[in-house]
């Protein structure tokens, strides 16, 4: 088994930049941790998931679909040297897995897969969240993955690249940590996991009402960070913007808890109340997803809950629909 | 991939978050997360606050007019004519006939340099900014009542409070941050009264929604604090220790009893007296106001009361109480405190006063000021109509589509011999302006913007002004310049900082390196002070509040037969103000593309107007066409109208009626007449 | 898929340049347009199917072929002028180039359709995308039992591919009844009035030998399913075609989800069954 001592963390990643766009979790000024070139800030790579989703290195906020002129269309290129994204936790890596399959289905998104193919994936787990809380392991999903042991940074790799990558690194005796490790992240029972089971049980079995979701329709700005900070929050929007002798269209995050997501031009709204937008940001995840993909789509990050300013991230609605509905 | 810290640039809530550029574009935003406003949330405006940066529209290269049209010219040639032409129109007509309206999107230091360049370089008190318009009526009212014109106490009061009264103000759409904190208090328990006569979010959670008539607030709160006093409820001890001219103020409105209010108000007598009782009897209870209790003919007599219940009940000076104007920009706070106001330098020191005078013009090294204050916007506008004033110098304002009575604001701006509009894209105002130069936008330039609760924060530039366009306050120096002024030069917007510092006492401790990462909240006197985040601890900045006694008047427009609605007018959670920025943002454009008003379902049926119908509104002023949201939020007689829309514009119909102590109009009461259109 | 200049694939999302060769009015607020894909090529769709169109400068909007795939020459779109693309596309003229991304979506299921008695139910501009399959019908009239076709608009002035219609009346192989909600006063209209839910009473059908296919607004589906299933007719003999705002057109962008269906992918053909359970379907 390889490792990494923290004090090398840096100089590991900046190396890899010869070969690899590296992204990793950096410190900004004011305390917020975010995903940044190394040498951007310090390392950050304690502290649990990042605020912001890490998918968006593949997906970003907004992004070229092309440039249109006389000439004809110009498509966005490949990342110059392929992404290394580091700092998922195990739970992003579900949302990453959820997305690349989502977006692979059916018609492949090749702008997604513009930059996500070739891109190395690096999990992050053991005593390295919040305050040292545990992380669980990701035991794959990733091309490799440090786990800190509470002395350092235990590497192991999952997949062909990332044993490649980590190949030159230090070797340590096996001396049955990472067993240890796994066996005591293990025994966390995540409430808000349970939670969100549950609530997607009582879901489906219809049990949720209507008023229920107006309820907390009432209670949304519709501010839709929800959306934005989803890993597996997935639409867009796309924006055609006419330069002189040229157009730009981009896509860009869109959000369902927005009136005009599918008002069409004739006024016709299927999502026309506040409360059918939070039903669909719910149900989505966790009736129709797991009726269309076999597995709810909420892998239990907690951002919602995070950047929500009213409260009533999917957590927060999980347990007052359990409360109220789940005993009749 | 770059991150760059930053205010955000619409309300004046004043939430931080990291613009996220690539190749020096910019491709999102997100939240800070240790923000004490924003908390790691933002409303859509904010994430979406990189959107329009990149417009194709942006003005990329300053523009004069020659021949009727615009025509891309240097910045040498447009400055030097700027020069020129001004410089021209004082000597011919006196410095008086120019006029300057600074910014409240602008930085603090770019509004100190405008008000700088009105009074140093061109000799005029004619310098005022939007702030006119929206609490100009807080500043006057509050500062003769408690000695500032400031949000009393901060954001974090909202989470510590027993109870809120929400006057005019629809604070979940208008300033997102703070209205998702009371929403959040009252799921704790913290009692609400809104007082509105539409049924904004925050009424469905209150304890009391008092739909009182347009322009009667000073009919509810009288009533209201006679009740408090006839029942014996008001604070005797923090009256009599902290407060002058109670007497008078009491006999004021001895007679001022819910019976007599209900008529005016519209609401039972019942319900006045339940709201005093309520608020009364919370042990700290927050008045949060806006535009409701400011856009009005009495704006300034509806702030004099707020401030007179607060007071009565003892409700200033400790947390969780207190006065608490939420000011609109994203830097109308600043710009207030940078002095671009006609009667003021920066910190509310006065123009009339010989020792402020002689103090900035040592500092500016200049041989004299002027003396007597200057006009505000409003009665500028009513100068210029009239062939008083001669040239006006607009930096980052449209008054085409925000002043009150369009045809009257059109006409103000063709009468004049010379307009410069500063501007990040094309305005209304912009198209008729004689000379156009492009300013940078707040993602592209230093500075710092003045939030509500008095926050000073830092703005940091993430990406490059699109072609030639510069930031306001290059402009404004290098305008200096050709003016002939030697003295405005610095190398940075801290330089700026630092003069500001040296001459506005509230200001005094502010320096950029301080100012990382959370900012300072004023009063911060000098560089040890920690800033202030509750005003009037102990003490008044006035010594004792004031109790004013206030008459009732009733809006100047009310409706008659030939136009039987009330037209309240406002914004929409998706657009701000005349759209410039949002309606060129992807998914607020896409929320809400057209003019519309709300109108009550008893109202449309009677009309024959069905959801979604085009239906022209006309007042006495003026006749546009809108959609129809036929919508139980409004109540019957009333409609309430957006102001972004150029198409449609609500400001052709409003009432250029103006307070008389603030000169703000009246641009939440009008009388309208609704019709389908053919 | 399209392919750009250098042979390699080009994006799911760049559309392909397509000729306008004629346009004509069907009503003051619709036009037919008639149009080539530059290529040469086929379109390639089957009856149903809807395309991306893509007007640089208006961004795109799903647009229902109108036409047949068994006329190979061009294929036909109605539009309606409801948004700003729509309203750019009337403005154009023969000789246009617009772009488009597609075909997308499930057709009607011409194996299952096949044998079979139609009843081809459209109101208002739901009668374009049908036209693809009427169109289809008439080319091949041996594949199915009897053709009946209702369609009701909201008033005379509202009614499309009048010209189509005068000869499917006077075909033999087609039954057809119209209707219009309402006329106006002064309109020389001198059809059927009434709702399109009172075309099916006088109906005779066979609930076993027959398919009926809808396609209109959502306010048309509730009322004439109903009338259809005191037919006797059961939803998996009912077809459904659902209008939503499909932006992307390939199942990714989420604007047209109905639950757990993606109706650029999934629909926009459905059979009742697939969906009438589903909440916001219908």
């Amino acid at each position: 088994m390889k490792y990494l001592s923290n004090e090398q963390i840096p100089d590991f990643f900046s190396s890899l930049q010869a070969t690899h766009e590296v992204r990793l979790p950096i410190m900004l000024p004011d305390g917020t941790r975010c995903l940044g070139h190394p040498g951007d800030g310090t390392v950050a790579l304690f502290g649990g998931a990042l605020p912001a989703k890490p998918t968006a290195a593949f997906f970003p906020h907004e992004g070229p679909v092309f440039v249109a002129a006389s000439e004809g269309f110009t498509e966005p290129s490949a990342p110059e040297k392929p992404l290394l994204v580091v700092g998922f936790t195990s739970r992003d890596l579900a949302c990453l897995r959820f997305i690349d399959r989502f977006f692979a289905e059916g018609w492949r998104d090749d702008i997604y897969f513009r930059n996500r193919q070739g891109a190395l994936v690096v999990g992050v787990s053991g005593y390295c969240g919040p305050g040292g809380a545990s992380l669980a392991l990701a035991d794959g999903d990733c091309d490799f993955e440090l786990v800190w042991d509470r002395t350092r940074w235990l590497v192991v790799s999952h997949t062909g690249a990332g044993s490649a990558i980590v190949e030159g690194l230090a070797e340590t005796v096996s001396d049955g940590t990472l067993e240890r490790l796994r066996k005591e992240m293990a025994v966390y029972e995540d409430e808000n996991e349970k939670a969100i089971r549950r609530a997607s049980e009582l879901i489906r079995a219809d049990r949720v009402p209507d008023t229920f979701w107006s309820e907390i329709g009432d209670r949304c700005i519709a501010c839709t960070g929800c959306n934005l900070a989803c890993p597996t929050c997935t639409c867009f929007g796309v924006q055609d913007w006419r330069y002189a002798g040229r157009v730009k269209r981009s896509r860009m995050w869109d959000s369902c808890q927005l009136d005009g997501f599918m008002r069409e031009a004739s006024g016709h709204n299927p999502l026309g109340t506040e409360g059918l937008r939070t039903r669909r940001r719910i149900h989505h995840k966790l009736a129709a997803d797991p009726d269309r993909w076999g597995e709810i789509s909420c892998f239990v990050c907690g951002r919602c809950d995070a950047v929500c300013p009213t409260g009533i991230g999917i957590f927060a609605v999980a347990r007052e629909l359990i409360e109220r509905f789940g005993n009749i | 991939m770059k991150r760059t810290l930053t205010v955000c640039p619409y309300c004046g809530t004043g939430c931080m978050f990291y613009l996220v550029s690539d190749s020096g574009r910019l491709i999102g935003v997100e939240p800070s997360t240790t923000h004490p406003v924003s908390r790691g949330g933002l409303c859509v405006k904010g994430w979406n606050a990189f959107g329009f940066v990149h417009h194709p529209d942006r003005l990329t290269t300053p523009l004069i007019r020659r021949d009727g049209k615009l025509h891309p010219a240097s910045w040498d040639e447009a400055l030097g004519l700027v020069a020129e032409r001004l410089r021209e129109i004082q000597e011919r007509h006196g410095a008086d006939s120019l006029m300057f309206a600074s910014s409240a999107k602008a930085t603090n230091e770019e509004n100190y340099l405008l008000m700088k360049l009105a009074r140093g370089v061109f000799g005029t008190n004619n310098i005022d900014h939007c702030a006119r318009l929206c609490h100009s009526s807080t500043v006057t009212g509050l500062a003769e009542t408690f000695g500032s014109g400031a949000m009393t106490n901060s954001i974090d009061c909202f989470d510590n409070t027993d109870l809120i009264l929400i006057i005019g103000s629809n604070t979940t759409e208008q300033h997102p941050l703070i209205g998702s904190r009371i929403l959040k208090a009252a799921r704790r328990g913290t009692k609400l009264i809104v007082a509105d006569n539409r049924l904004i979010r925050l009424a469905r959670h209150a304890d009391l929604h008092l739909r009182h008539n347009n322009g009667s607030d000073v009919a509810l709160l009288n009533a209201m604090m006679q009740v408090i006093i006839a029942e014996g409820l008001e604070d005797r001890e923090f009256i009599a220790a902290r407060c002058e001219n109670f007497e008078a103020f009491a006999a004021s409105i001895a007679d001022w009893t819910p019976e007599r209010a209900a008529p005016l108000t519209g609401l039972q007598p019942g319900e006045i007296v339940a709201a005093a009782r309520l608020f009364a009897g919370a042990k700290r209870a927050m008045i949060v106001y806006s535009m409701g209790i400011t856009q009005h003919s009495h704006g300034v007599d509806n702030v004099r009361c707020c401030a007179a219940l607060a007071m009565l009940t003892g409700n200033v000076g400790r947390p969780g109480t207190g006065v608490n104007p939420l000011r609109g920009q994203n830097n109308v706070q600043g710009g207030c405190d940078m002095g671009a106001l006609p009667d003021v330098f920066s910190g509310y020191q006065k123009v009339s006063d010989p020792m402020v005078r002689e103090k900035f013009t040592r500092a500016w090294g200049v041989d004299a000021l002027p003396s007597t204050p200057g006009l505000p916007l409003t009665r500028a506008m009513d100068a210029a109509a009239e062939g008083k004033l001669h040239g006006m110098f607009f930096m980052g304002e449209n008054p085409i589509l925000s002043d009150p009575d369009q045809g009257h604001a059109r006409h103000a701006l063709k009468n004049l011999d010379f307009l410069v509009v500063q501007d990040i894209f094309l305005t209304e105002t912009a198209a008729l302006a004689d000379v156009v130069l492009p300013a940078a936008c707040y993602a592209e330039k230093e500075g710092t913007f003045t939030n509500t609760e008095r926050r000073i924060q830092r703005v940091r530039k993430g990406v490059e002004p699109p072609g030639e366009a510069k930031a306001d306050w290059e402009i404004i120096c290098a305008l200096a310049k050709q003016a002939g002024c030697d003295k405005m030069h610095y190398p940075d917007p801290s330089a700026v900082m630092d003069e500001i510092a040296s001459v506005t006492p509230i200001y005094g401790g502010i320096s950029y390196d301080r100012l990382d990462p959370l900012g300072l909240q004023w009063p911060c006197p000098d560089r040890d002070h920690p800033g202030t985040p509750i005003l009037h601890i102990g003490r008044f900045n006035r010594g004792k509040g004031r109790f004013s006694p206030v008459i009732y008047r009733s809006p100047a427009e009310l409706p008659d037969e030939e136009f039987p609605f009330v037209l309240t007018t406002g914004r929409t959670y998706f657009h701000w103000h005349t759209g410039t920025m949002t309606r060129r943002t992807h998914l607020l454009d896409r929320e809400e593309r057209r003019s519309f008003i709300e109108i009550n379902p008893d109202d449309a049926a009677r009309l024959g107007v069905r959801e979604r119908d085009d239906v022209l509104i006309a007042s006495r002023r003026g006749s546009v066409r809108a959609q129809a949201r036929i919508t139980g939020i409004v109540i019957p007689g009333v409609v309430f109208m957006p102001f972004h829309f150029t198409e449609g514009a609500a400001n052709a119909l409003t009432n250029n009626v103006l307070d008389p102590e603030s000169s703000i109009p009246e641009f939440k009461v009008c009388a309208v007449q609704v019709r389908k259109a053919p | 898929m399209s392919s750009s200049a250098d042979g390699t694939t080009a994006s799911l999302y760049v559309p392909v340049d397509c000729e306008i060769i004629a346009v004509s009015d069907l009503t003051p607020h619709e036009k037919l347009f008639r149009l080539r894909l530059k290529n040469g090529a086929p379109l390639g769709h089957l009856p149903g199917q809807f395309v991306q169109v893509s007007l640089l400068g208006w961004e795109e909007a799903p647009i229902s072929v109108a036409s047949s795939p068994t006329r190979t020459d061009y294929f036909e779109m109605g539009i309606r002028r409801t948004g700003s693309l729509t309203s750019a596309m009337h403005e154009l003229t023969a000789g246009d180039l617009i772009g488009v991304r597609g075909p997308f979506g499930r057709p009607f299921e011409l194996p299952k359709l096949r044998g079979h008695d139609l009843l081809l139910i459209s109101g208002g501009c739901g009668l374009a995308p049908l036209r693809s399959l009427i169109h289809y019908c008439e080319d091949r009239p041996e594949e199915f039992g009897a053709l009946t076709i209702l369609y009701g608009a909201k008033s005379p002035g509202d009614v499309l591919f009048k010209d189509d219609f005068a000869l499917w009346e006077t075909s033999a192989r087609f039954a057809c009844s119209r209707t219009v909600d309402q006329v106006p006063e002064g309109d020389c209209y001198s059809g059927g009035v009434g709702l399109i839910t009172s075309l099916i009473p006088p109906l005779e059908i066979d609930p076993h030998r027959t398919v009926a296919v809808l396609v209109g607004p959502p306010v048309m589906y509730r009322a004439v399913i109903a009338e259809l299933k005191k037919k006797g007719l059961s939803s998996d003999r009912i077809v459904v075609s659902l209008e939503r705002h499909m932006r992307c057109g390939v199942g990714k962008c989420g604007h047209c989800t109905i639950e757990h269906l993606y109706c650029c992918q999934d629909g926009p053909v459905f059979w009742l069954n697939e969906i009438e359970h589903l909440r916001g379907a219908l």
